[in-house]
């Protein structure tokens, strides 16, 4: 009897795991299989690829600054502060984070948009910023910085805050704390918030295509391309799906011991 | 140790906050180069004190005057970084990135001082406290008496008119603590600003402070020097810290001491009306039957507890009056002492001390 039961416990446990495995890693052997290893350098090198990696390039690397430069200030900001409208700006960070992307694309429409709420003050100017690499860029920043904030904020508010309290007693202002203390502390924190939210910038999809339009050279990112290329020819699809899939298991490698064990 | 110096240089402070639970209202003076000792049971108001002389909490009433500067009058608050003032706690709290050199010479860099200046400054700092040869090293490279030094120097670095001292030896080890306390010793002489130094220990309070002030429930219980103190505690903790048996009494003119727990003690010193009454635990004798002789207190009394230090023993008891004895070693043994037995305890008349309430 006793066998039989942890024969029939094994079974009812096991074979879903097992499917749960199947269900997160066969896709991806699916991908590697598919794969033509030897075209994969010059499908990357065709004249759609190299603008489109160029752009995701440049357009991340500015989420990944915008992050930093402003990301850092606000995370600062929430991890000192114990005031009840501090969680609810929290709470508010969190919301692009479940936000389905798309619907976050057409709510930077209506802030930007000819017709936005920001958008309308700057027509008059000659400023537009939908379907544009600017556009690009507010789309992955909006997907991503609430990555970057919550991680940091995590990062700070494990320092002892006494140590604040002594360096003001040494006639340290807070942007001197934070710039020679604070900071320095939490670089470990900053560079994984800075992969994480990298990582997701570069496979920023929904919001890109819906703000930012498709259009090659000037908003077509390598997520958008792949999505093109897949109708097209799909083993330039697969080529840079693989790259993508290098990336990030190398954005892995760097947050690995900070969130990973 | 105090000075001829002008009214108003020191620090004259009147600290009314509440914080969580406890309400503080503490006054505070000194004259330039004095160190008084804030001693209390935890939770009692200390580091609320140290925390608003700092400036990291703000006044709701009071005032705080260094130097002749006003740091806060309930109204106007100056912020830390403004506050000519040195901070040490008990955990040293050293940038663990920088350097021992790095870590003194962050106060003055960030008072403006040239980088190569502040380097100098704490170059000196840190002979001043002998670990010029540790400059290059880490915080945690550092044993933790030496970061403790550290950290003094780097609260000195800045020439704070006043210094706080929040539990500095509380996180060592006794060999550590006790070296560290006479290295502490020697710096404090040779620095001329008021230091506040808050302990529970009172060997610290007693060899480095020259004024005690002792903090309950935010209040101030008793305040004086270490002899005024030492000799007539006012408080049942000022009596634990000192280490004598205390009691809140009522006297009379004929040497009658009526315990608030209904106890009788017999003093050759009277003192009439509200009293406190003290006994030395070393003038309490410990015997199996009653004693004869007088005019000497004996009370038959119950062992609650027995603790050994170093060659002697204190003894706990409880009854008609409530006595912690000290007795050698040979005498718990040659007596059989246990706890729950009863024994007579006996104390001279004369080594009974009153003062008013």
């Amino acid at each position: 009897m006793r066998y039989a039961g942890r024969w029939r416990s094994r079974v009812a446990l096991g074979v879903p795991a097992a499917l749960a495995l199947l269900l997160l890693v066969v896709p991806l052997v699916a991908l590697l299989l598919r794969a033509d290893w030897a075209r994969i350098p010059s499908d990357l090198a065709t004249p759609t690829v190299l603008p489109a990696l160029r752009l995701s390039l440049t357009t991340t690397s500015v989420t990944a600054v915008l992050c930093l430069l402003l990301g850092t200030p606000l995370a600062w900001f929430l991890a000192r502060s114990d005031h009840r409208a501090t969680s609810w700006v929290r709470a508010l960070l969190t919301v692009p984070l479940v936000l389905p992307p798309v619907v976050g694309g057409v709510a930077l429409l209506m802030t930007w948009g000819r017709n936005g709420l920001i958008g309308q003050h700057l027509a008059p100017f000659g400023i537009q910023i939908p379907f544009t690499t600017v556009a690009v860029m507010l789309a992955e920043t909006f997907v991503a910085m609430p990555y970057y904030v919550l991680a940091v904020e995590g990062a700070m508010r494990g320092l002892d805050p006494r140590l604040e309290s002594v360096a003001r007693t040494l006639g340290a202002s807070d942007l001197r704390y934070l710039r020679t203390v604070g900071i320095p502390l939490v670089l470990p924190g900053i560079a994984g918030g800075l992969a994480l939210a990298w990582a997701r910038a570069l496979g920023e999809f929904g919001a890109t295509i819906t703000f930012a339009g498709n259009f090659p050279g000037r908003t077509q990112t390598l997520p958008l391309l792949v999505y093109v290329e897949l109708e097209r020819d799909p083993q330039v699809a697969i080529s840079i799906s693989i790259m993508l899939l290098v990336v990030s298991v190398l954005v892995l490698g760097v947050l690995r011991g900070r969130w990973l064990r | 140790m105090s000075r001829l110096v002008p009214a108003g240089e020191g620090l004259d402070a009147r600290i009314c906050l509440s914080r969580g639970e406890i309400e503080v209202d503490v006054a505070l003076t000194a004259e330039p180069g004095q160190v008084i000792g804030v001693l209390g049971p935890n939770g009692g108001g200390k580091t609320t004190t140290v925390l608003a002389l700092a400036g990291v909490l703000a006044l709701g009433e009071g005032h705080i005057r260094v130097a002749g500067d006003v740091w806060d009058d309930g109204r106007r608050r100056l912020a830390p970084e403004q506050r000519a003032v040195g901070l040490m706690l008990a955990d040293s709290l050293l940038f663990p990135h920088l350097r021992a050199l790095d870590n003194v010479a962050f106060g003055p860099r960030s008072r403006g001082i040239s980088r190569h200046e502040a380097r100098e400054r704490a170059r000196t700092e840190l002979e001043r406290v002998g670990l010029s040869d540790r400059a290059t090293s880490r915080p945690r490279e550092l044993s933790s008496g030496q970061q403790a030094r550290v950290a003094l120097a780097r609260a000195l670095a800045t020439d704070p008119a006043l210094l706080l001292l929040d539990e500095p030896l509380a996180a060592l080890d006794p060999d550590t603590r006790a070296r560290t306390r006479s290295d502490l010793a020697a710096r404090l002489t040779a620095y001329d600003g008021v230091t506040v130094l808050v302990t529970h220990d009172p060997l610290d309070a007693l060899t480095l402070a020259d004024h005690l002030v002792f903090v309950e429930d935010g209040r101030v219980t008793q305040a004086g020097t270490p002899a005024e103190v030492l000799s007539e505690p006012r408080s049942a903790y000022v009596g634990t810290v000192v280490g004598l048996n205390l009691y809140a009494a009522h006297g009379d003119s004929h040497g009658h001491v009526h315990t608030a727990d209904g106890g009788l003690i017999v003093t050759t010193s009277p003192t009439e009306g509200a009293v406190w009454a003290t006994i030395p635990p070393s003038a309490v004798s410990l015997h199996r039957h009653e004693p004869e002789g007088s005019p000497r207190n004996a009370w038959r009394l119950r062992i609650a507890s027995v603790t050994m230090q170093g060659q002697s023993a204190r003894v706990g008891l409880v009854g008609d009056v409530a006595l912690t004895a000290e007795v050698t070693l040979e005498s718990v043994t040659a007596l059989g002492l246990q706890v729950g037995q009863g024994v007579w305890a006996a104390v001279k008349a004369t080594e009974v001390r009153t003062y008013p309430r």
